[in-house]
């Protein structure tokens, strides 16, 4: 029973900590002396309360925004260039940014179709048909991606 | 081949892949990409603008069918394969 008014001290300690200036905490704590029960399952508690004691609020509180880095010409290229490295088609070593994708790499028309799709699903945007077949190199879709982004420099 | 029967044919095949791409099920998503890249390819040398045409209509008949499966899919969305538990959404 010692044992237990020890704890129940530290609960009340502790609480009071908390909620500073209010006496509703402490009220509560002096209804649970009532029951032994009750004093046990508030012991629960005190250990998560002291868990969030012990890391102090303030470091590492900031706020994450999920967006991605601002496209710069320079990331456009760098994923354009990424994409078109993973298309089965193309071989990495061969692939310059003016490299013409039917005449430098031996792709078709249905080949140049599914990269503009890709580089939508990358970009998140859709290109129309019309514009899409003008797009022949890679430095043409780098170049057309800025536009339609607002990407100047 | 014509011009406008080449645009019309790269048009097509883009939506076919559009569509393809919207199935929920792993299944019918891969199979669908698989058999429309697979059908276009084979049918690349066709010059005859009868054989073109009737192509053409296949495909379009196709692309109804593929849209009408995919909301079809939507519908009555099955649980996930293994090899997609971890995908969060359908690209």
């Amino acid at each position: 029973m010692a044992s237990l008014a020890h704890r129940f001290s530290y609960v009340a300690r502790s609480s009071a900590r908390l909620c500073y200036g209010s006496a509703v905490p402490r009220a509560a704590c002096a209804s649970i002396v009532s029951s032994r029960r009750a004093l046990i399952s508030c012991s629960q508690p005190t250990r998560w309360t002291k868990a969030v004691r012990v890391c102090s609020p303030t470091p590492g509180l900031c706020r994450k925004y999920g967006d991605l880095p601002p496209l710069t010409l320079q990331n456009i290229e760098d994923r354009v260039m990424y994409v078109l490295k993973l298309y089965d088609k193309i071989s990495p070593d061969t692939l310059q940014t003016s490299s013409h994708f039917m005449k430098d790499l031996g792709l078709d028309s249905l080949d140049q179709v599914e990269i503009i799709m890709a580089m939508e699903d990358e970009f998140g945007f859709e290109i129309p048909d019309a514009e899409a077949e003008k797009l022949m190199t890679p430095a043409e879709v780098v170049q057309y991606i800025a536009d339609k982004k607002d990407v100047y420099d | 081949m014509a011009a406008t029967s080449k645009a019309q044919v790269l048009s097509l095949y883009r939506l076919l892949l559009k569509e393809s791409k919207a199935f929920p099920s792993y299944n019918y998503r891969t199979y669908a990409l698989r058999r429309v890249r697979d059908a276009f390819r084979e049918n690349q040398g066709v010059e005859d603008p009868k054989a073109v045409e009737q192509l053409l209509q296949k495909a379009r008949e196709n692309l109804d069918i593929i849209r009408r499966q995919v909301s079809i899919g939507k519908m009555y969305a099955a649980q996930r394969t293994v090899v997609e538990s971890t995908q969060k959404k359908f690209v």
